[in-house]
């Protein structure tokens, strides 16, 4: 119980830190911007209620937000993705799946599910947060583009990080 | 009351997501340039410090570049003087325009609206509206300030308007930006009989009383499209590189509230 709590709380300071110090200043082409601090959302366990869900989901969001001059609009959008995570992991699973489960991690649920429960949730969270951003249906193009784009390479970065930062087994 | 109970139970989390939602937008929309400057101010106080302070680590990667452009600034500033010695002093006067260096410590140029904060703020004597230009050519406009940072907005913004001149034939024009990338922009406005070449230079037309006159903006990219029989549009690089932004000058226009108090209409 207290170590999945500090666990969280160390992936929640650490992810923010590594997002406002690397990635905001990190730009691949024109179009790309990676967020990559909604792993701390993807990865909070199977049993955290829905409302637990988007309370993390706005302190993340609000925390990248103040260091970004940009208030509300990275809340708004992990606030979504937060509040959608539990439909998206409802229509990826059969109950069944979950029994033992702790946390939908690649360890626990497999990477080809695990991608696909990510970019879901990435694209959506990418959508929200580009939309608001350019905050005109003028720009739907643009915002499309970059959200595509931007939700592909920011997974294949998560799933490295997770790979690298993978605990090794006893 | 038990009913309600029941109610909020029941879609307590879709409530959740609602309230939070519309905090975030109340946030977003109260954030918008020209609408509400206070969030940016509040953000300018806890980030500005913590960028300072990354800013200064930066820095160290880009002395060699940064002392290179400030010896090319010293030398075109000592040419313009016409003399070897100058008082030192951080602020110089013109007549009407005085300018204050600053230093850049956050910069954005891959958003769709980018704004640039620097490391001088109202004890500076900086306040809205006040142009800032760099060595190369103009950057944007300042408008928020708190105590020790302001917040530019960069020409690199939707919301940006520069009034500029074409150097050869003294054509006004207004320069705007496209959200796709950082070293054009547009030109538009240009009445559709003139003839113009590529590397047709801008520069501002001094009609603002943010920018003096003649301070580089960019030169045409490419030729232009007529937009409808009276103007035409044309694409156009920006002198300035916003991606390598490092000192800034704010322009303060020693005259602005008397010009302004001739600008109200009677």
């Amino acid at each position: 119980m207290y170590n999945t709590l500090i666990r969280n709380i160390l992936r929640f300071v650490i992810l923010l830190i590594v997002q406002v110090l690397a990635f905001d200043n990190l730009h691949l082409a024109n179009y790309i911007h990676l967020n990559i601090y909604v792993l701390f959302v993807l990865l909070l366990p199977f049993d955290t209620p829905q409302w637990r869900l988007m309370i993390d989901g706005f302190l993340i969001g609000m925390a990248v937000d103040i260091f970004n001059g940009t208030p509300g609009l990275h809340a708004a959008a992990t606030v979504f993705m937060a509040f959608i995570r539990p439909f998206i992991i409802g229509i990826t699973t059969r109950k069944s799946d979950l029994e033992g489960k702790n946390a939908p991690t690649i360890t626990e649920m497999g990477l080809q599910w695990f991608m696909i429960y990510g970019l879901l949730l990435i694209l959506l969270h990418n959508l929200v947060y580009f939309w608001l951003e350019a905050f005109s249906i003028k720009l739907l193009g643009i915002v499309l583009i970059e959200t595509l784009l931007s939700s592909i390479v920011s997974l294949l970065i998560i799933i490295l990080i997770i790979y690298v930062f993978k605990p090794v087994k006893k | 009351m038990y009913n309600l109970f029941i109610f909020i139970r029941k879609h307590g989390s879709v409530i959740l997501f609602i309230l939070l939602e519309i905090l975030c937008l109340i946030m977003i929309v109260y954030s918008l340039p020209y609408q509400n400057r206070r969030m940016v101010s509040f953000s300018n106080r806890v980030a500005g410090g913590f960028n300072r302070t990354t800013s200064n680590w930066s820095d160290y990667l880009h002395l060699k570049s940064e002392n290179e452009s400030l010896a090319e600034q010293n030398a075109l500033l000592l040419k313009q003087l016409g003399c070897d010695e100058v008082e030192a002093d951080t602020v110089y006067y013109d007549d009407v325009f005085s300018y204050i260096p600053a230093h850049v410590v956050n910069n954005s140029i891959y958003n769709l609206n980018n704004y640039i904060v620097i490391d001088k703020g109202s004890i500076d004597g900086i306040g809205p509206d006040m142009g800032v230009i760099c060595e190369k050519g103009v950057v944007g406009k300042v408008v928020n300030v708190s105590k020790h940072f302001a917040s530019v907005m960069s020409l690199l913004n939707s919301y940006s308007v520069i009034s500029c001149r074409f150097v050869d034939n003294q054509y006004v024009a207004n320069v705007v930006w496209d959200n796709q990338n950082y070293r054009y922009g547009l030109v538009k406005d240009i009445p559709s009989h003139l003839i113009i070449n590529k590397g047709d230079t801008l520069v501002t037309s001094g009609f603002s009383n943010s920018f003096p006159a003649d301070v580089l903006v960019g030169t045409i990219e490419d030729s232009k499209d007529a937009d409808n029989e009276m103007f035409s549009t044309a694409k156009m690089k920006f002198t300035t590189n916003f991606s390598t932004l490092r000192h800034v000058f704010v322009v303060k226009n020693n005259y602005k509230s008397e010009i302004d108090s001739l600008c109200i209409t009677h």
